[in-house]
């Protein structure tokens, strides 16, 4: 430190010793203890994130050049790139799992107005008249849709069947069709693919959205660089889409997770409307009172099967 | 366990072995950051974001140097870019804060040696002031600055030498006291 004076004034090595001392002792001088737990938190939530293939929000430090660090260290823009294409699998397979759980879900849905007409038609005559009873002719020529015609007798008391839709499809086909034998059993197994489906695509929204709020706590701790909450803002629209559709799915059928839903989808949306321009004291207050208030983050971490975030 | 298995195991994918490497270096790290940003917010952003990255590219550590100076690199560039990037947001802000402080403004009475001293830190050109911080107060040599900043060590030492000339300018008023 001292070796540097070799064109200066001898006193001018004494200031200069007193100033570094002064400044070693007294230009912010570390006071008070180091928040070891609350940044190890951020720290393994990241790195959580990390290999869960989710791109990480970038921070406040931009990314630098080998030249800038030293010879040991390499770019990170194209691991950044990599993780960014690695996110957008990660989106896009949900997105697909979600359009081909709706899909099922349709179908299966679909099945009791596909197959309520079919009486009808029957009764119009598409069956040979030998297997038609003249004298029941309200049994096979019901209203469309409603509950007796798909029981094919009238319930008791006049009271509607209490059968849901797809209990209906399974009991409405008519004979001719009921002598498939694996019809039922296609329905439900439809069924049964249908909600895993759904599981697994409520269980990677749930990831990411830990991983987006996880990030954007980070990202606002500062809230000095507006890229990075645009970028947050971008990340956190696409798990909203994920959420919405979620919330109208069968996922959102269990009334927790409805509420978590509808919690998740309230505070991202905060963070998309809020994200755009660097987030004043009272903005960042409200999105965080919101996570806070409603245990968010906690709530998350327990939805999510142990395991889930690193398959 | 010493460093070198540490870094095999987090390479390996081991959580407890990060968080042991986390708890060997993260005052080192925080202080620095804290000394370069005087905000212990900032410090608590950069000293995360050190750890992120290092342990994201932890398979580039080769071993040949020691893992803190490996990871002071990592600091030094992350805080010097992170400090940037608060900078031009704080020169947004500074124009209304210094008019609101105009009105406001009164006498005060002349500082004491310490505040003088920060306030002839905070003024310095922010080459000056990093280089000074790094080399006289951190200890980081010349090659090292010049590293993690991007330059040479021939300009680190320059910045150093225009900033000691600055600060003896800026409390000139305290050397006689120090010289007797």
């Amino acid at each position: 430190m001292t070796d540097d004076h070799t064109n200066d004034q001898p006193n001018d090595a004494i200031q200069d010793e007193r100033i570094r001392s002064l400044a070693a002792g007294h230009y912010n001088a570390p006071d008070g203890s180091v928040p070891r737990e609350a940044m190890w938190a951020q720290v393994a939530a990241a790195r959580r994130a990390a290999r869960s293939g989710v791109a990480p929000i970038e921070s406040v430090a931009p990314a630098v050049t080998q030249a800038e660090v030293s010879p040991d260290v390499v770019p990170l823009d194209s691991r950044r790139r990599t993780r960014t294409i690695v996110a957008w699998r990660w989106s896009a397979a949900v997105a697909a799992g979600l359009l081909l759980a709706f899909a099922l879900g349709r179908k299966v849905g679909d099945g009791s107005s596909t197959t309520s007409p079919r009486p009808q038609q029957v009764a119009q005559g598409s069956t040979s008249p030998s297997t038609q009873n003249p004298s029941t002719p309200a049994r096979i020529d019901p209203p469309a849709g409603s509950p007796e015609g798909s029981t094919g007798s009238p319930a008791p008391n006049g009271t509607p069947a209490s059968k849901g839709p797809r209990q209906q499809v399974a009991v409405a086909r008519p004979s001719s069709e009921s002598s498939t034998p694996d019809a039922s059993t296609e329905v439900a197994s439809l069924d049964t693919a249908a909600s895993a489906l759904y599981r697994a695509a409520a269980v990677q929204t749930l990831v990411q959205a830990e991983a987006v709020l996880t990030a954007y706590r980070g990202a606002a701790s500062t809230t000095r660089d507006p890229e990075a909450m645009q970028q947050a803002a971008r990340w956190a629209r696409d798990v909203l889409s994920s959420t919405r559709l979620l919330i109208d799915s069968p996922a959102g059928r269990d009334p927790q997770m409805r509420a978590l839903f509808t919690d998740l989808e309230l505070v991202l949306a905060q963070i998309v409307q809020l994200s755009g321009t660097p987030l004043q004291a009272s903005e960042r207050e409200l999105i965080d009172r919101a996570m806070r208030d409603r245990d968010l983050l906690p709530r998350l971490r327990s939805a999510v099967p142990a395991g889930s975030a690193t398959s | 366990m010493n460093e070198r298995e540490l870094t095999a195991r987090v390479k390996a994918g081991d959580e407890a072995a990060e968080r042991a490497l986390y708890d060997a270096h993260v005052d080192r790290v925080y202080w620095v950051a804290y000394r370069m940003s005087g905000r212990h917010d900032l410090a608590q952003d950069f000293t995360q974001d050190v750890f992120i990255r290092a342990f994201e590219r932890i398979d580039d550590f080769r071993g040949d140097a020691p893992f803190g100076a490996w990871l002071h690199a990592i600091t030094m560039s992350v805080v010097l870019n992170g400090l940037r990037k608060v900078k031009r947001f704080d020169q947004r802000e500074a124009v209304l804060e210094e008019a609101a402080m105009v009105t406001s403004r009164t006498r005060e009475s002349e500082p004491d040696l310490k505040e003088r001293l920060a306030q002839a830190i905070d003024a310095l050109p922010e080459g000056c002031r990093v280089t000074f911080l790094m080399h006289d107060v951190e200890g980081f040599t010349h090659e090292e600055i010049g590293a993690a900043l991007g330059t040479t060590a021939g300009t680190s030492k320059a910045q150093l030498s225009r900033a000691r000339a600055k600060l003896r300018i800026a409390l000139a008023d305290f050397a006689g006291d120090w010289i007797q």
